[in-house]
C-alpha cells in the first residue's frame, strides 16, 4: 500500500467521479452539481462558484483518499475491490450524512428546515441522499463513490 | 371595420381578453425574456410559453400547443376585468393593467437578469401592484415539463412548493400572494391586493442544478436591474425618424430572440404556431435561419449594435464552419447543425396538427443562402470590420461552391415541399453571392484567386434571370422560368442592388403589388408549394414593398404603407409571421423575428434614400 498511490488514485478517482455525476446530469438523471454546491459556499458568483467548486471538490477527493490510505494501512492490504468496500461507505455516508446534514450546517447560502427567508438566498437543500435532486441521484452518486473507490484501491495497490 | 382599425382605438386597448376553445388568437401575447428564454403572456394574464433554460428547450408552459396537456400560470383579477397593455419603455417588461368593477390592478412581469447575491439560473417574475380599491386576485402554476410529457412532481421543500421533472425543476416563491395551495400537478393562491399594496410571484428554474431560494428584496432588486439594463440598452439605439416607436419595439424584440450565450438570432421564440388555423403548416421556428442573416447584420449595424453584429458575425461563421463548402439552411442556436424534425403528440393550436419540433427544411438546398452570407460578409468587411485569413478563404470556398451550383434547383427560400425547381429568388441571390465575393476580393478581404471564374459566372446568371425567368405576358420577373407564378421575395431585387436594366425589377415589383397585393397585406407567392391550405399574407413582404417603392424614390406612396403596416402590429407593437387579410388575425410563430427585422430594414430605407 501506498500513500503517494493513494493520493494520485484519489485525483484520479475524482476526475472520473466528477466525469460520471456530469454525465449523468447530462442524460438527465439528475440535478446533483457538486462543484456549484461547494463553490457557493465560498462565493454567490456563479462563475467563479463552480470554478472554486471544482477545486475545492479535488482537495475533497484527496482528503477522502488520505482517509481510504489510512483504512488500508489499519488492515495491511489494499486494492480495488477493498476500494469500492470504502466507496460503498463512502457513498453513503456522503448521501446520508455529509452533503444532508453537514454541508447546509456550513454552507451559508443553502436552507435546513429551520432556517427563514429573511436574509440571503437559499440554495435548495439536497435532502437524504440527495433525493431532491432527482429520485435516481442515489443511484447515480452511490455507483461514481464505487468507482472513486476502486480507483483509489487500485492505485494504492498497484504503487505498494 | 377591421381589427387592425380598431387596434389604435382606447376600447380596443382596453377590450376584455378572449379564448377560443382554451386558446388565445396569437395577437393577444406580449414577449418577455433574458436574451436565453422567452415567455408569452396573453392579455388575460395567463403566461401560456416558456421553455427553459434555452428558448429551443423543452417547454415548461406549452398552453399554446395543448391546452389540457402542458402547462401555463394564470394570474388574473377574479371576475370580469378589462385589460391594457404596454411594455416599460426602452424594454422587454411588459406591464398588463386590469381593470375591474371599482378598482385596477397592474401585473409587471419579466424575465430578470442576474444582478447580486446568488441568481437563480432563470427566473420568471410577476409583481403586482393596486392601483385602487380592493381586487381579488387568482393565480395558479400549472408546469408540465417536456411538452407535457414528462411526470410532473409538485411538492414541498420546506416551506416553499416546488415542482420537478428529472433534471428540471422550479420553484414558487409568493409574497402577500395568499398561502400556495399544492395539489397534484397545481400550485395555486388567492389574495386580495388593495390600493397601494404589492405581491410578489417568482418562479425560479433550474436545470440540472439546484434551485436557488431568494428573498423579496433580492428579487425586487432584481426586477430593477432588469429594467435598468434594458432602458441603458435601449438608451444606446439609433432609432430615429417617423417610425421610431416601432423600430425601438423592434430592436427590442430582436434583443429577446438573440441568445446571450452564442450571439444567434432566432425566427421566432416558438414552434407550430400555424400559418393556417386548422392546417398543417405548423413549423419549429427555434433555429438561427441563414435567409435571415443578412438582414441581421444589416440591422443590428443601422441599430448601433456593434457587440450583437461581432458575435452575430462570428457565430455565423463558426456555425457554417461545420457544413463549409455547404450551406445549411438554419442552424442550431449553439452552431449545431441537428435539426431532426419529429412530430409531438399534442393537440396543436386550435387543433393545427402536426405539432413539430426539429425543422425539415434543414436538409433542403437553398441556393439563395449563398447570396445572404457573401452579403452579410460584405456588410461586415464594408463597416471597417476586419476578418482573418481562415475565414476569407471559406468565404471564398463559398463563392467557389456557388459557382458550381447555381444552376441545380432548389426549394427556395420559402422553402416549398414540392419537387426543387428553378426559383428566380434563388438565382438572383447567387448573383449576389458571387458579386459579393468579387467585392470582397477586389478590397483585399479573401483571397481572389477565381475572381474572373465568379465574374464569368456572375454574367451567366444574369442572363440566366434575364431571359428565362422573365415573361412578357407578365411583364415582370416571374417565379421560376416557363411559369405565370410570381414571388413576393424577388422585391428584394431592390435591397440586395439586382437591377441590371433598371426597368424589369421596376416592372416586377409593380406586378407584385398588383397580384399578391391586398390592400397592405402581400402574400409570399402564387402557385401550388406542396402543401394544404391557403396560408396568410406575409408580413415581411409588406416591409419589403415599401423598401422597394422607397429605393425607387416613391416616398410618399411608400411612408403612407409604412404608417398603414405600423398600425397592424397588436397593441404591444409586435408582429407574428403572417396575418390573414380577412380577419387581421395573427398567423404563423410569434414574435417573428424577420417580420421585425423587415420593418427596421425599410425605416432605415427611407434614411438612406434621403442621403
Amino acid at each position: 500500500m501506498s500513500v503517494w498511490g493513494a493520493a494520485v488514485g484519489g485525483l484520479v478517482g475524482t476526475f472520473v467521479l466528477t466525469t460520471i455525476l456530469r454525465a449523468a446530469s447530462e442524460l438527465r438523471l439528475t440535478r446533483i452539481d457538486l462543484p456549484f454546491l461547494l463553490g457557493t459556499a465560498v462565493t454567490a458568483d456563479r462563475g467563479r462558484a463552480k470554478a472554486i467548486g471544482y477545486l475545492l471538490h479535488f482537495v475533497a477527493g484527496l482528503l477522502f483518499a488520505m482517509a481510504y490510505a489510512m483504512g488500508f494501512a489499519v488492515l495491511d492490504r489494499s486494492g480495488w475491490l477493498l476500494g469500492v468496500a470504502f466507496g460503498l461507505i463512502h457513498g453513503l455516508f456522503a448521501g446520508s450524512a455529509l452533503v444532508n446534514i453537514l454541508l447546509p450546517i456550513v454552507h451559508p447560502r443553502m436552507g435546513t428546515p429551520s432556517s427563514s427567508f429573511a436574509s440571503s438566498a437559499l440554495l435548495e437543500p439536497p435532502g437524504f441522499m440527495m433525493l431532491n435532486y432527482g429520485r435516481s441521484t442515489p443511484m447515480v452518486s452511490l455507483a461514481a463513490h464505487l468507482v472513486y473507490g476502486a480507483i483509489v484501491g487500485a492505485f494504492a495497490a498497484a504503487a505498494a | 371595420m377591421t381589427e387592425s382599425d380598431t387596434r389604435l382605438d382606447g376600447a380596443e386597448r382596453d377590450r376584455p381578453p378572449s379564448r377560443v376553445g382554451g386558446f388565445a388568437p396569437i395577437r393577444d401575447y406580449a414577449a418577455i425574456g433574458d436574451g436565453r428564454t422567452v415567455a408569452l403572456v396573453a392579455r388575460d394574464g395567463s403566461i401560456d410559453w416558456l421553455t427553459s433554460p434555452a428558448v429551443d428547450s423543452p417547454t415548461l408552459f406549452g398552453a399554446m400547443l395543448d391546452a389540457d396537456r402542458c402547462g401555463s400560470f394564470e394570474l388574473a383579477p377574479e371576475g370580469d376585468f378589462l385589460v391594457r397593455r404596454r411594455y416599460v419603455p426602452g424594454t422587454g417588461v411588459l406591464e398588463t393593467t386590469f381593470h375591474v368593477e371599482g378598482g385596477a390592478v397592474r401585473v409587471t412581469d419579466a424575465m430578470t437578469v442576474p444582478a447580486g447575491g446568488l441568481p437563480p439560473s432563470r427566473e420568471l417574475v410577476r409583481k403586482v401592484e393596486g392601483l385602487g380599491g380592493t381586487v381579488p386576485i387568482r393565480w395558479a402554476v400549472r408546469p408540465r415539463f417536456d411538452y407535457g410529457s414528462a411526470r410532473t412532481r409538485v411538492e414541498r421543500r420546506g416551506d416553499v412548493p416546488i415542482a420537478r421533472s428529472r433534471a428540471d425543476a422550479l420553484a414558487v416563491r409568493c409574497f402577500d400572494a395568499g398561502e400556495p395551495d399544492v395539489s397534484p400537478g397545481t400550485i395555486s393562491g388567492r389574495f386580495q391586493v388593495r390600493d397601494g399594496e404589492t405581491a410578489l410571484l417568482a418562479l425560479p428554474m433550474a436545470h440540472q442544478e439546484p434551485l436557488v431560494f431568494s428573498t423579496r428584496a433580492e428579487i425586487e432588486d432584481r426586477l430593477s436591474a432588469t429594467i435598468e439594463a434594458w432602458r441603458s440598452w435601449s438608451a444606446g439605439r439609433s432609432t430615429t425618424g417617423p417610425w421610431a416607436q416601432a423600430v425601438e419595439r423592434s430592436a427590442i424584440t430582436l434583443k429577446l430572440l438573440i441568445s446571450a450565450t452564442s450571439g444567434a438570432l432566432v425566427a421566432a421564440p416558438t414552434t407550430s404556431l400555424p400559418e393556417v388555423i386548422g392546417g398543417e403548416r405548423n413549423w419549429d421556428y427555434r433555429y438561427c435561419w441563414i435567409r435571415d442573416s443578412a438582414f441581421t447584420l444589416d440591422a443590428l449595424l443601422q441599430l448601433g449594435c456593434a457587440q450583437e453584429a461581432d458575435a452575430f458575425f462570428w457565430w455565423l461563421m463558426q456555425a457554417s464552419q461545420r457544413t463549409h463548402p455547404r450551406l445549411q439552411v438554419l442552424y442550431g442556436i449553439d452552431g449545431g447543425a441537428e435539426a431532426r424534425e419529429r412530430e409531438l403528440e399534442l393537440a396543436g393550436y386550435r387543433d393545427s396538427r402536426p405539432v413539430r419540433v426539429g425543422n425539415g427544411a434543414v436538409d433542403q438546398l437553398q441556393l439563395d443562402i449563398y447570396g445572404d452570407v457573401l452579403e452579410t460578409a460584405w456588410e461586415y468587411v464594408r463597416e471597417g470590420r476586419p476578418i482573418d485569413a481562415e475565414v476569407g478563404k471559406r468565404l471564398a470556398g463559398a463563392a467557389d461552391h456557388v459557382a458550381r451550383i447555381w444552376r441545380q434547383p432548389d426549394a427556395g427560400i420559402w422553402e416549398v415541399r414540392s419537387e426543387p425547381r428553378h426559383h428566380t429568388h434563388s438565382k438572383m441571390m447567387c448573383w449576389v453571392a458571387l458579386d459579393r465575393a468579387i467585392r470582397l476580393a477586389e478590397a483585399g478581404a479573401i483571397r481572389g484567386r477565381t475572381v474572373s471564374e465568379w465574374r464569368r459566372e456572375r454574367s451567366a446568371v444574369e442572363d440566366f434571370v434575364l431571359t428565362e425567368c422573365w415573361s412578357e405576358a407578365k411583364g415582370a420577373l416571374v417565379r421560376s422560368p416557363g411559369s405565370e407564378d410570381l414571388d413576393a421575395a424577388l422585391l428584394l431585387g431592390a435591397h440586395f442592388g439586382f437591377d441590371p436594366d433598371g426597368d424589369r425589377l421596376s416592372r416586377t415589383v409593380d406586378a407584385i403589388r398588383r397580384e399578391l397585393g391586398h390592400g397592405p397585406y402581400v402574400f409570399r407567392y402564387s402557385g401550388e408549394d406542396g402543401l394544404e391550405g391557403q396560408e396568410g399574407a406575409f408580413v415581411a413582404c409588406s416591409f419589403w414593398l415599401v423598401e422597394a417603392l422607397a429605393r425607387r424614390g416613391l416616398v410618399e406612396e411608400a411612408a403612407e404603407l409604412m404608417d398603414e403596416l405600423v398600425g397592424l402590429s397588436n397593441d404591444v407593437g409586435l408582429y407574428a409571421e403572417e396575418i390573414d387579410p380577412g380577419t387581421g388575425e395573427f398567423l404563423g410563430n410569434f414574435p417573428q423575428g424577420l417580420s421585425h427585422l423587415a420593418l427596421i430594414g425599410a425605416a432605415f430605407a427611407f434614411e438612406e434614400e434621403k442621403r
